[in-house]
């Protein structure tokens, strides 16, 4: 009933203008309703109508045995006088004080012979019901008709109807109501596989383009809306391998000419031009390297069993700023844990995050001033620098490509703290920034340690 | 001393050949994998600077061939793609050193000569930075090209910190070079030794500095 009710639901929904449930558990519940409304009133009513008709087929029955009995007791004398005998034992039961049954007999002409109630001579009145036989005694015909008269009917058929209601009527509603209850376990039980799909189709990302949809145990009718999806997957995934592809082909097209440009420069005679040049090549190769890496963070497929170890990254990037660091007569140490971090997330990504806070922080930190690097055991990394600190009105500003806070002393493209936010939402981490009250910017990015449950992209491998 | 140059583009390979012979290398140069493979057959080179995206293949596959022929060359691989997994790809394929482009020359003669000194590569035997230089045969440190001495465990600081000069040396290896598997190390050991090389050095006049990331570990410049 439950999925003849969905199926009309969901083929006429648009047409027939029924309340629109955007759950289908409901849209059956609320059909199911109705169905029972209507059975529980329909059914009592018909079961009703089948008893009544059936009593009173029996009392007919009754009616027609009896009267066979009294006809069976007319007898036509040879001086054509016909007589009737009724049983003493029968006495009783047609006597007027008695007042149940009644019998009339009547001649061919209708001419009344014999009767029960002399007063009346007819027992087709309203409450009488009865039935009536033809006997054919020595050629002559004779109509017996035995009634009885409703209102003294016998006690046990009357309670049988009347109690009807009251005592067998109310047990469909019950029984309705619990196949109810059994097809919304059914149907929930028959869903579950696609509330798991769609648990598993949340994963899937720019990031996550492996995952597909699983099609064991789902629903046979729904089969072919979830390989066809699947299939629309594998058509996606295959456009972003095509672009990795040329995410590669590109660094390889824009790096090597830079590269000839770079060495051909180096070749000039030594002048103020060639530190020009220089400097022109050094800005545009960070900008094609930020966005080569980008691109590259744009298609990156994560594993979400991987993991790193957070200290480790921070102290390689640490290392690698740290000459330009010293060069610009600035410093930059590593605090914090000195134990691993095991955090999850890819160990490459994290290290391109950090490395682009930490340049940022010996950019912006005035000479002779140190950026730490701090991490924490709780799978933080602080970056601080003792800089001019960022306006509370530019820090969600800043992590927007292309954005630079100071046109004219930055030498890049504005990418590097957007490059951060990328790393950041692909592992489902989170970045803050904050002013010191001594002076300066920290930044803190807060990854999940590999120990803790359940990372949003990592919540079921294939 | 000759280098061999695997790089497809005529116009950069010319180029860097030009860069080596002015730093003093004279080099041969090869566009594709297959030549590459015959060229070091034929010849025997000091090192080789080998691009990875070659017309008739990927150079990493040359250089899987070279080590599992156990053979010894030193290999710069140079790069367009400048990712940290191509890098670990690129090192555990058997490299020495990984350089992308674009790249200074400068760095480029930095890191072959880095990879040639090489405890068994030809510029072997001797370090150098500023005043001071550093013979990995004899141990013997010169200031101004006068004989210094310098106690042991500095002796070992000093060497480390002076093959990756410029660059930050992890406080871990420093300590595994100098101690190498004696133990149970005091925790602050590098740290003394340092200072101690710090004050020995500036005591003889050594126009070097040895920087201290805290964290991290120590580098050696030249001082500014």
């Amino acid at each position: 009933m439950a999925w003849g009710g969905f199926q009309i639901g969901s083929l006429t929904g648009s047409t027939v203008r029924a309340p629109s449930f955007k759950s289908l558990i409901s849209r059956i519940v609320f059909l199911h309703i109705i169905a029972v409304a209507v059975v529980a009133i329909f059914l009592p009513l018909v079961l009703f109508w089948l008893l009544n008709s059936e009593i009173d087929q029996l009392h007919r029955a009754a009616m027609r045995a009896q009267a066979e009995t009294l006809a069976e007791r007319i007898a036509v004398q040879g001086d054509g006088k016909v007589t009737f005998n009724l049983p003493e034992s029968l006495r009783g039961l047609y006597s007027e004080a008695y007042g149940r049954y009644q019998y009339d007999i009547r001649d061919d002409e209708g001419r009344l012979l014999f009767s029960s109630h002399r007063k009346t001579g007819d027992v087709s009145s309203d409450t009488i019901s009865g039935a009536e036989v033809t006997q054919t005694v020595d050629s002559a015909t004779f109509h017996i008709r035995v009634g009885e008269d409703l209102s003294h009917r016998d006690v046990i058929t009357d309670d049988i109807v009347s109690n009807f209601f009251r005592r067998v009527g109310w047990i469909t509603i019950p029984i309705l109501l619990i196949l109810l209850a059994i097809d919304i376990f059914i149907f929930r039980r028959a869903i579950a596989p696609l509330w798991r799909a769609s648990e598993q189709a949340s994963n899937i990302g720019p990031a996550r383009t492996d995952i597909r949809l699983p099609t064991e145990q789902i629903p046979r009718e729904i089969v072919p809306l979830v390989t066809a999806v699947n299939q629309a997957l594998d058509r996606l995934e295959d456009g972003f391998r095509v672009q990795r592809q040329f995410t590669a082909d590109a660094a390889h097209q824009l790096r090597t000419p830079l590269a000839i440009l770079r060495t051909r420069i180096e070749t000039l005679g030594n002048s103020a031009v060639r530190q020009l040049l220089r400097d022109d090549i050094e800005g545009m190769s960070r900008i094609v390297a930020q966005l080569l890496e980008i691109a590259e963070l744009d298609t990156l497929v994560l594993d979400p069993g991987e993991t790193a170890d957070l200290r480790a990254v921070c102290a390689e990037v640490v290392g690698a700023i740290a000459p330009f660091a010293i060069a610009q007569h600035k410093d930059i140490a590593l605090k914090g844990a000195e134990e691993p971090v095991a955090v999850r997330g890819n160990a490459d990504m994290l290290q391109r995050a950090i490395f682009n806070l930490a340049e940022n922080a010996i950019k912006y930190t005035a000479p002779s001033t140190s950026v730490d690097v701090e991490v924490c055991g709780d799978g933080a990394v602080r970056v601080r620098d003792c800089g001019p600190g960022i306006r509370p009105s530019e820090q969600t500003l800043i992590f927007q490509r292309f954005w630079r806070g100071d046109h004219r002393h930055t030498d890049g493209a504005g990418l590097g703290l957007s490059i951060v936010r990328e790393v950041v939402d692909d592992h489902a981490a989170t970045v803050a920034v904050e002013n010191l009250p001594t002076g300066g910017a920290q930044f803190t990015l807060r990854f999940r340690l590999a120990g803790e449950a359940s990372a949003p992209w990592s919540a079921q491998p294939d | 001393m000759r280098l061999l140059i695997v790089e497809d583009n005529v116009e950069l390979s010319r180029l860097v050949a030009n860069g080596l012979a002015a730093a003093g290398y004279e080099s041969d140069i090869v566009g594709s994998t297959e030549e590459a493979r015959e060229a070091v057959h034929n010849v025997t080179y000091a090192a080789m600077i080998l691009d990875l995206g070659l017309p008739d293949g990927d150079g990493l596959s040359v250089l899987r061939e070279l080590r599992r022929q156990m053979e010894p060359l030193p290999v710069l691989v140079l790069t367009a793609r400048g990712g940290v997994q191509d890098r670990v790809n690129g090192l555990r394929s058997g490299a020495d050193d990984y350089l992308a482009k674009p790249f200074a020359m400068e760095e480029l003669v930095a890191r072959l000569e880095a990879i040639l000194r090489r405890p068994g590569q030809l510029l072997g035997r001797s370090l150098r930075l500023a005043n001071l230089v550093y013979d990995t045969e004899s141990r013997q440190i010169f200031i101004d090209d006068k004989p210094r001495i310098i106690s042991s465990r500095e002796t070992s600081v000093l060497e480390i910190l002076l093959r990756r000069q410029g660059r930050v040396v992890p406080k871990k290896n420093v300590e595994d070079h100098i101690f190498g598997l004696e133990g149970e190390v005091a925790s602050n050991a590098v740290e003394v030794y340092v200072s101690r090389l710090r004050k020995q050095l500036t005591e003889h006049g050594a126009k070097v500095v040895i920087h201290t990331i805290r964290g991290v570990g120590y580098m050696m410049a030249e001082e500014k």
